[in-house]
């Protein structure tokens, strides 16, 4: 009884806010001091899914296409890199790890922006893979940091006692390695996404404008006033994350808490 | 079945030479002992053995040939960790499986391995259990069956009962001595349970100070130590010093035949175990001395007794004796250890 109150309780602090944009999603007329909208409607939906379909759908694309790139490279990369990090001494390795953790300190816009003029010269930017790259920047680091603490948690002996059964290197990496940390790795991918999946002014600076994701559109949409047609892009942009989290959902925290949910 | 044969073997960390010189043989079908203090180099031996560390010097040979440069995947020596290590990924019956299907064995085939090495480790029914739902010494069993099922020609056995309660372990010493025998599959136990190695091995081989100190039967370390070194391995034995003289060894206590001992004006270290002292009893030569402490153990009594400047452990089964009381010992001949000198 008490698990499901809490669970009740943390459900309703998580969901309230996104209440209020469902509320603006579906109202046609709302004016304060009312508590909910006067008129409801379809307006909003219709000029989304409708009229403005095209740029929605591109929009869409863009993002899931650059956030699961960038989710990919980031593992990809985070991987090894966690695993000599956590597993070995080696001189140099103190000055390594604020080198990684540079693009997290630096502000975002420094980064973005130092970076615009190399991918330029590099005639990346204002492309897909010039913004994959920026998103790198700022994800590769936290990859990194979550398969660090992984590998520093790790045993090797099972690496040994696979060996010593007949395994190969590469059957080693393949059956013991990533079944062994594949939780670290869904989380890390998760952060690469979900931080990916957020970035506006990075994309915005090396897109130049002509890379539209879904945060973009959004924020041209909030500034031009029309709260229901912001709020029903909001939900459009806040359901593939939120599927993200649901599915890595299994591994992250502890079984306890997963048993609220 | 495969012979197994260290050549001179060495281990070193770095520059600290560990293990040095270490020439041991395991026969087909013989479960030999790498007894040895704790931090002694022995889990690194079977490492050496095992391709997962390179020796410093020396060879390993794998009937008759040398393994020195082999991966440890395509040696046929197998090693068992201190710890089970399962791979908590996988359920009972795929981790057992795990070494069948990097060899590729037809999935009818590991089946039907699975199943019986199921039933030689005692664990039928198990095979969709998940690691953590099953115990301890159930643990240890499938990572002993996990090995078994590859029918390796050599078993390497990291302390595989230290993880273990003292119940369980008793249970475990008897199941392993049951596979061995059924199995004969050649094994070479590391471990630093005197009582383990005593119960399991045909033979044993004393690790100490990076030296192989002895290589003998149980029987033969423990009632015949080849140097004090070992004698005080195995504990509790009383030590006298003495010399050769006429043929008698003559010590602090007195003077005892020492036939086919050939030393002579040499001091000489001679042991005798406690519980080879008699209380009592006519003898030729008692040797008169006052209990100072007693304790008892159960079957027997420990009793510290002082005999002039020496005080000698002895256990005995009597348990009528009582501190400060006068007792005559008796010290069996054949029952004195004297080591050669040196």
């Amino acid at each position: 009884m008490k698990r499901l109150l809490f669970g009740g309780m943390v459900a309703g602090a998580v969901l309230l806010p996104f209440l209020a944009l469902v509320l603006w999603a579906f109202s046609q007329r709302w004016f304060y001091p009312r508590l909910l909208p006067e008129q409801w409607g379809l307006r909003a939906w219709q000029y989304v899914l409708g009229t403005a379909g095209t740029q929605m759908t591109e929009a869409f694309t863009h993002s899931v296409l650059v956030a699961t790139v960038t989710a990919v490279l980031s593992v990809a990369g985070g991987v090894p890199a966690g695993r000599v990090l956590g597993l070995y001494h080696f001189r140099g390795k103190d000055l390594l790890s604020i080198v990684l953790m540079l693009p997290i300190i630096v502000p975002p816009l420094c980064v973005a922006m130092g970076l615009h003029l190399w991918l330029l010269q590099l005639e990346l930017a204002a492309t897909l893979a010039g913004v994959v790259l920026v998103h790198l920047s700022a994800c590769l680091p936290y990859a990194v940091f979550v398969m660090w603490g992984v590998f520093s948690n790790y045993n090797l002996d099972f690496e040994d006692q696979a060996r010593s059964l007949g395994a190969s290197t590469l059957s080693v990496i393949w059956r013991v390695m990533l079944p062994l940390t594949f939780p670290g790795i869904v989380v890390a991918a998760l952060f690469s996404f979900l931080l990916s999946w957020s970035q506006y002014l990075s994309t915005l600076l090396i897109g130049g404008g002509k890379i539209l994701t879904l945060p973009i559109l959004l924020f041209a949409l909030m500034g031009s006033g029309d709260r229901p047609v912001a709020a029903a892009v909001s939900i459009v942009f806040v359901i593939p994350a939120l599927a993200a989290l649901a599915m890595s959902a299994r591994y992250l925290g502890s079984r306890r808490m997963l048993g609220v949910w | 079945m495969g012979v197994l044969a260290l050549d001179e073997l060495s281990i070193a960390y770095g520059a600290d030479t560990v293990v040095r010189g270490l020439t041991l043989e395991v026969a087909e079908g013989e479960l030999v002992s790498l007894l040895g203090p704790s931090g002694a180099g022995k889990t690194s031996v079977l490492k050496a053995v095992a391709g997962l560390l390179a020796p410093a010097g020396g060879d390993v040979r794998i009937d008759g040939c040398s393994v020195r440069g082999l991966p440890p995947e395509k040696r046929s020596a197998v090693m068992v960790f201190q710890k089970p290590l399962l791979f908590p990924f996988m359920n009972v019956a795929q981790n057992i499986g795990f070494g069948l299907r990097m060899q590729a064995v037809a999935p009818a085939e590991a089946r039907r391995r699975i199943r019986d090495i199921l039933e030689l480790t005692r664990l039928t029914g198990f095979e969709g259990r998940r690691v953590h739902e099953i115990s301890g010494g159930q643990q240890q069993r499938v990572a002993l069956a996990r090995a078994l099922v590859l029918k390796p020609a050599i078993l390497l056995l990291d302390e595989p009962l230290s993880s273990l309660d003292a119940n369980l372990r008793q249970q475990m010493r008897e199941l392993l001595q049951d596979i061995q025998s059924e199995t004969r599959v050649t094994t070479l136990l590391v471990t630093h349970d005197q009582s383990e190695a005593l119960m399991l091995s045909h033979r044993i081989g004393l690790l100490l100070d990076g030296r192989l100190r002895q290589v003998g039967t149980p029987h033969d370390l423990f009632h015949r130590p080849a140097d004090r070194a070992v004698a005080e391995f195995f504990g509790g034995c009383n030590f006298l010093t003495g010399r050769l003289q006429g043929g008698l060894f003559a010590c602090e206590i007195g003077s005892f035949p020492a036939p086919g001992v050939v030393a002579n004006g040499h001091r000489l270290t001679a042991a005798i175990r406690p519980e080879d002292i008699l209380v009592g009893g006519d003898c030729d030569h008692p040797i008169p001395g006052r209990v100072r402490r007693t304790r008892f153990e159960g079957a027997a009594t420990r009793l510290w007794v002082d005999c002039g400047p020496v005080r000698l452990v002895v256990l005995t089964p009597r348990g009528d004796l009582l501190p400060g009381q006068p007792v005559c010992l008796r010290l069996p001949a054949e029952k004195i250890r004297i080591f050669p000198p040196g």
